[in-house]
């Protein structure tokens, strides 16, 4: 297949001269699943270790529900949302229909289980005594939650990880509430998605060799983490 | 709530599953005593413990000051300054020694008052040639000096420890011995769990014993001669609670 050969070679052009179109794309891309991450964050954390320490009704009806919604596809979360925001949608007066908000939102929905559910593991792992003694030696409970996270900070990376790595490759979501508009709402998967389809190839090459390389770094991180959190303990 | 200790627990129970574990338990925690809780494996010594440190709720019970009954949620909100507890295992931050005790400062204070404050509790538990080291690696007798270097640092006014001694050698004893009559003659109220009845003897003020879930002896000691085993510098205390 010679013009896959050709494809490859304009790919790797396309990255070495920093094509403003492809480096747009790619700004988008991290712009969009970087603020989802960081709202996420907080609330899916505190959540997380209220299910692994605490004792109140619903607490495992809660974890079920979130490792269940773990393997919810991104297109069901792109239709739910998009039913939501479309202009008869409930909130269909933000008019967040096809912009960066709305992938941001989607984004949000998939992160969210994955740091609830894998975080409330990554609590579990962590010693009873670490709350206690924070507490007792006079820490509020924000230190004290601070504390815990940091003894507990490989997993809570993995963690992290794992779910920056699903929102930044997932498509169903963003193509629905994004729309896919080129400088503005068109991330990496979506671009991918469009120029195999219309059978350019460079782009998508392109793009992919970007994921790939990201994905290698994550797991790279991710070793590095699991290999530390391993001799620490 | 200025008077905190003179504290009074009445009636205490607590059960796991349907076993009862503490049954009518009623306890009174003296300003600046020594009590020692012994008991055998099982009788409820630790649950009694945390029960008082706030970790752990009773089933039923009241507490109550001088100023009269108070619920266990403000008790718990009330003790945070003022209780400390250490487990029998005491938990080490994965940091240095150096950053596990200085977890224990109060705030207000300047970096270099921090450090003076620091200094001074890593070498009144004679822990300076192991500031540096990784707390985590320490080993058990070690843990327990950190803990109370902690203790020394916060200065609460009651002290919880559970079985200091156990699992060490007769020089940590003795040891440990010494810095817990220090941290008592500071004005510390102090409670205790062995199930060595003579350990403490020298140290105690009183002795209870736990018993089917109930105290079975509220015996108070003449307190014995005190024969301080090590020399300890290091007695003026830099700050109040
Ligand atoms: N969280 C818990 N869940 C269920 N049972 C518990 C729990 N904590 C303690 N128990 C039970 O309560 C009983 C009393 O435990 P506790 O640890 O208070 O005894 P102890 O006097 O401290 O014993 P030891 O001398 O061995 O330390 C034990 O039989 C224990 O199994
Ligand atoms: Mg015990």
């Amino acid at each position: 297949m010679e013009s896959l050969n050709s494809a490859t070679f304009d790919a790797i052009r396309l990255l070495a001269t920093g094509d403003s179109e492809l480096w747009g794309i790619i700004g988008i891309s991290f712009r969009v699943s970087t603020t989802a991450i960081l709202i996420s964050i907080p609330p899916s954390l505190l959540l997380a270790f209220m299910l692994a320490n605490g004792r109140f009704p619903g607490r495992r009806l809660l974890i079920s529900v979130f490792s269940t919604l773990l393997s919810l596809p991104a297109v069901v979360v792109g239709l739910t949302l998009y039913l939501v925001l479309s202009r008869q949608g409930p909130l269909g007066d933000l008019r967040l229909l096809f912009t960066q908000s709305a992938m941001v939102l989607g984004q949000i929905a998939l992160c969210v289980p994955i740091l609830v559910a894998m975080g409330h593991s990554a609590f579990q792992a962590a010693d009873r005594r670490a709350w206690e003694t924070a507490r007792t030696l006079g820490a509020s409970p924000l230190r004290a939650l601070l504390t815990v996270m940091h003894e507990v900070r490989f997993g809570l990376f993995a963690v992290l990880l794992a779910a920056y790595g699903r929102i930044i490759a997932e498509v169903g979501a963003s193509m629905m509430l994004g729309g896919n508009i080129l400088n503005y709402t068109r991330n990496i998967p979506t671009a991918i998605a469009l120029e195999t389809s219309k059978g350019e190839f460079s782009q998508g090459i392109a793009l992919g060799i970007v994921l790939l390389l990201l994905a290698f770094g994550l797991n790279g991180l991710l070793h590095y983490f699991q290999g530390k959190g391993r001799f620490a303990t | 709530m200025t008077s905190f200790v003179n504290i009074q627990f009445s009636n205490l129970s607590k059960r796991y599953r349907r076993r009862s574990i503490l049954d009518g338990v009623d306890f009174k925690l003296h300003k600046g005593q020594c009590t020692l809780l012994c008991g055998t494996n099982g009788s409820g010594k630790t649950t009694l413990l945390r029960i008082m440190a706030g970790l752990e709720k009773p089933d039923t019970g009241t507490i109550s000051t001088g100023l009269g009954e108070i619920k266990w949620r403000s008790y718990r909100r009330a003790l945070q300054a003022k209780i400390m507890y250490l487990h029998q295992h005491p938990y080490m931050f994965d940091a240095t020694v150096r950053q596990n005790i200085a977890y224990a400062l109060r705030h207000g204070y300047s970096a270099a008052e921090r450090d003076k404050h620091i200094d001074e509790a890593l070498q009144w538990a004679d822990l300076e040639p192991l500031a540096g080291v990784s707390a985590t690696t320490l080993s058990g007798g070690e843990s327990q000096r950190v803990a109370l270097a902690r203790a020394w640092l916060r200065a609460p006014a009651v002290l919880l420890l559970d079985e200091p001694m156990a699992n060490m050698d007769q020089e940590s004893r003795l040891r440990t011995h010494a810095l817990l009559r220090q941290l008592k003659s500071e004005g510390m109220s102090i409670v205790l769990t062995s199930h060595d009845e003579l350990q403490f003897q020298s140290l105690t003020d009183r002795q209870l014993r736990l018993k089917d879930g109930r105290i079975s002896t509220d015996s108070i000691q003449t307190q014995a001669e005190n024969v301080s085993a090590f020399p300890i510098g290091q007695t003026a205390r830099h700050h109040t609670a």
